[in-house]
């Protein structure tokens, strides 16, 4: 039976913690001053936007094996110019852990020169997200080959990454920094917390400060030395969070690797010069492209599904024994009509 | 059985998707028939266009497709994008990056297609999805030159932009099958009605003339024009097709103008019936009239005592009578043309040998004028009935303010006759109106030509939507937005409802001054206004 005076403690707690009404104990609690606050002065610049992002939908399972459909790759803009969109990856991926290496290794391989991955222990849907990873750290490979000196590669997620893809991320870093390119990592939801009774969101807050302690005007913010688990150490860079415009509310979690570290500055004020689109303001307006150009909609994994349906029925395969051998309990149980 | 894939094939996979990484490029998204069915088009524009390429409500687009091109009016357009919801509202800024996913859609109403043969039909297939649409130009309007008529009166219209090559006529055979021109005040009627009788003055001159027109004028505007307006009789070249008539002394004194004349004896009294509103003993006496005395002379007897004794003694009362008498007077008062002799037969065999009568009666009062009228389309109707002459061309009967007279429950039945049997004599009606919705829903059914000038009444465009032949209903914002001389004409022996900008009647004057008297303008296309 639900407590009603546990849910109402709750509301206290959300009352009292998550909504800041001061400045002063997230101020003390996270080392984070008016002075961190760096404004960004919006700069437009002559080079390409890369934008990397990646899509992952189920398609079907038979509890030890999951079947998705993945697709990767990356929007690139010249100033608000839309210039095309590559797709690097779209196809469907097997998720099975006795397989699964040998579906990792030879792009390991291939493109990054490392060897082995070991994901037996890993869960079906962890296993289709490495994979949709490892395609869109690819994604950010090919990016950099296409990419010229001065030239920002924008990547839709974290680079504090699962420890057995961390060496691509490297060799990606390796090469961006060769080819004097500039890559970044852009976390729409990012998890960092910070508070010592709860669990606080540090992004949200952090926006929220920013909004006070430096109105109207797009900044960013380095985490280095502050009070908050951003990662520090487990991969070769620093994370920022950054309001790219001053008419959003919302700021973002930004991970540089560490040879941008002296010149972060003049790279976010070229990309806040792109993040003021009305299509979706304060957002860099090239990763708002490449999800939409880059997702797979729900439409289309139904539409896999039901070609994989016909393609069963074509080879003798009864709709009951599907049923048995795909059919998830749970869509039983909510009436759903599942496979 | 082998389940899993080995690492050789692994590889192969590996190297495969990499190599067929797929890039997609700016392409041509806009300008393509997008949706959705038979009966309506849909294509995406750009949403910024320019001033000369933005898209107007009206504008016809054609769309190529293999062997057919489809012609297509713009009904609507739409801000449109790729985006679900409400996004443009809920975001800040006006600065779109992704001008590709941001358009107008197009709504288009399927016109017909022409065929490679050049000929003309209403569609019954949709054109393919994705065919390439573009602004109709002169080429593919080319087939309505075969369609359109020899009385010219303007210029195909795309949007607001002037097809010149392709001039709008009417038909000659379709006026016994009455026309009715509407618009507000201001939109171009009396131009357009001036274009009209020029273009029927050339071809009575020709001897290409299918009918007479009649013109009555109250405001004294076709005659001679007004200051830089100018009248009927600056037509120089073709002046032998305009009969005149003035009941205007002054007017009548120029050559080529006759003083206008009525005989009493032509005079009925369904004539003055339909000047004032009648109580039921009144009209009972009225009828009577043309019963108890001499039809040619009535007018003279019932206002002597002799006449009045002679009412009184079939029944009338006295009162009833004078109310008669006293009325008829007024009639005869205001109207001084009613003579001994009579222009009447003079006004019939110009309008049988095809030209336009214009009778001008300046400064006369409204019931004068419906008076007049009466009398003239009475003769008309009258001697058209009677059999026909082989020589006779048909007749067209203009009238101003047609509500008064076409209205539902008017006591103007000359006019309904006219409206509803008219067309087996010969006899057409032009009704000219600023308020088509006075006009009753059935006689405007039996209009087969509509020249709509703009008309902001809604209940006005309802009115012609339902009662025109042709189906009217999608044009109701172009109706709307149509400005001063452009109209669309809607005629059956043209396909469709044709955009026109109407002829400058002084510019068309010019060009009509200087033609060679035996050259055809229709086969000729069109003119280029001249510029002041």
């Amino acid at each position: 039976m639900l407590d009603k005076s546990r849910l109402s403690a709750v509301a206290e707690l959300i009352r009292d913690h998550i909504s800041l009404d001061s400045l002063d104990r997230y101020c003390a609690e996270t080392g984070v001053c008016r002075q961190d606050f760096v404004v960004i002065d919006p700069s437009e610049f002559e080079g390409e936007i890369f934008a990397v992002d990646g899509s992952n939908v189920a398609v079907c399972s038979w509890s030890v094996a999951n079947l998705n459909l993945i697709r990767a790759g990356y929007a690139v803009y010249r100033g608000r110019d839309w210039r095309r969109t590559v797709i690097t990856y779209d196809d469907i991926f097997l998720a099975d852990p006795r397989i699964c290496a040998e579906q990792f290794d030879p792009y390991l391989e291939q493109i990054f020169g490392l060897k082995g991955i070991d994901l037996k222990e890993s869960d079906l849907e962890r296993l289709s997200t490495y994979f949709r990873e490892l395609q869109e750290y690819i994604a950010l490979d090919d990016a950099t080959g296409e990419a010229r000196p001065g030239d920002l590669i924008l990547y839709d997620g974290s680079f504090d990454v699962f420890e057995p893809l961390r060496g691509a991320l490297l060799t990606v870093f390796e090469r961006a920094k060769e080819k004097d390119v500039a890559l970044l990592a852009i976390s729409k939801s990012s998890t960092l917390p910070w508070g010592e009774e709860i669990s606080l969101p540090f992004v949200q807050h952090t926006s929220y400060a920013g909004s006070l302690m430096a109105p109207g005007v797009p900044w960013y913010l380095c985490l280095k030395d502050k009070k908050v688990d951003h990662g520090q150490g487990r991969w070769e860079g620093e994370t920022y969070i950054v309001r790219f415009d001053g008419r959003s509310d919302h700021a973002f979690r930004v991970d540089a690797p560490s040879y941008l570290e002296d010149r972060i500055g003049s790279v976010l004020e070229r990309l806040a010069a792109y993040s003021c689109s009305s299509e979706c303001l304060g957002y860099p307006h090239a990763l708002f492209r490449a999800h939409r150009d880059i997702r797979i909609t729900d439409q289309e994994g139904g539409f896999l599904r039901l070609k994989l349906m016909e393609m069963l029925e074509e080879m003798g395969l009864g709709q009951s024994q599907v049923r048995i051998l795909m059919q998830d309990f749970h869509d039983v149980l909510e009436m759903r009509p599942g496979i | 059985m082998k389940v899993a894939m080995d690492q050789e094939e692994s590889q192969t996979r590996a190297r495969a998707s990499l190599a067929d990484r797929k890039v997609i490029e700016k392409g041509d998204t806009t300008y393509r028939i997008v949706s959705k069915s038979v009966t309506e088009y849909h294509f995406i524009v750009p949403f910024d266009l320019s001033d000369e390429e933005r898209v107007e409500v009206g504008q016809i687009f054609s769309i190529r497709d293999r062997g057919l091109t489809f012609l297509a009016r713009v009904l609507d357009i739409q801000h449109s994008s790729n985006y679900d919801g409400h996004w443009d509202t809920a975001m800040k800024g006006t600065q779109f990056f992704d001008r590709d996913q941001i358009f107008n859609r197009v709504i288009a109403e399927p016109l017909g297609c022409v065929s490679k043969d050049g000929g003309f039909r209403k569609s019954r297939v949709l054109p393919t999805k994705f065919a390439p649409v573009a602004r109709a130009e002169q080429a593919e309007f080319k087939f309505l030159k075969q369609v359109m008529g020899d009385i010219e009166i303007g210029s195909l219209r795309n949007g607001s932009r002037l097809v010149e090559e392709i001039p709008v006529a009417l038909h000659s055979n379709a006026m016994d099958h009455h026309m009715g021109v509407f618009a507000t005040t201001g939109m171009g009627k009396s131009n357009f009605m001036k274009v009209f009788a020029a273009s029927c003055m050339r071809l009575a001159c020709m001897g290409r003339s299918r009918f007479g027109l009649l013109i009555v004028d109250p405001h004294g505007e076709y005659l001679k024009g007004n200051g830089l307006v100018k009248g009927l009789t600056h037509l120089k070249r073709y002046r032998e097709g305009l009969a005149c008539y003035s009941t205007d002394q002054k007017n009548a004194s120029d050559p080529g103008v006759e003083e206008l004349a009525v005989s009493a004896s032509e005079v009925r009294p369904e004539d003055i019936a339909l000047l004032y509103e009648w109580s039921p003993p009144q009209r009972d006496a009225l009828d009577a009239i043309s019963r108890i005395f001499n039809s040619n002379h009535w007018l003279e007897e019932i206002q002597g005592t002799e006449g009045l004794d002679r009412m009184v003694l079939d029944g009338f009362k006295e009162n009833t009578v004078k109310v008669l008498v006293r009325r008829i007077k007024n009639v005869l008062e205001r109207n001084k043309y009613i003579q001994k002799r009579s222009s009447l037969a003079n006004i019939l065999a110009n309008l049988q040998s095809g030209k336009v009568v214009l009778v001008d009666i300046p400064r006369m009062s409204d019931r004068s004028e419906l008076f007049l009228l009466s009398v003239i389309s009475r003769h008309i109707l009258e001697e058209y009935k009677k059999e026909e002459q082989q020589e006779r061309k048909n007749c067209l009967i203009t009238i101003e303010e047609a509500q008064r007279v076409l209205g539902a429950g008017s006591n103007t039945s000359r006019f309904e006759t006219i409206a509803r049997e008219g067309r087996k004599f010969g006899v057409g009606l032009c009704a000219i109106t600023q308020q088509p919705k006075l006009i009753d829903k059935q006689l405007l059914s039996q209009f087969n030509t509509l020249v709509v000038m703009g008309l902001g009444d809604r209940n006005d465009r309802m009115q012609l939507e339902e009662s025109a032949k042709q189906d009217l209903s999608s044009l109701d914002i172009e109706i709307q937005t149509l400005e001063k001389g452009e109209a669309i004409i809607s005629t059956l022996d043209i396909p469709f409802p044709v955009p026109a900008r109407i002829h400058r009647y002084e510019d068309y004057l010019r060009r009509l001054d200087k033609e060679e008297k035996e050259e055809g303008l229709v086969s000729r296309g069109g003119f280029k206004p001249f510029l002041e």
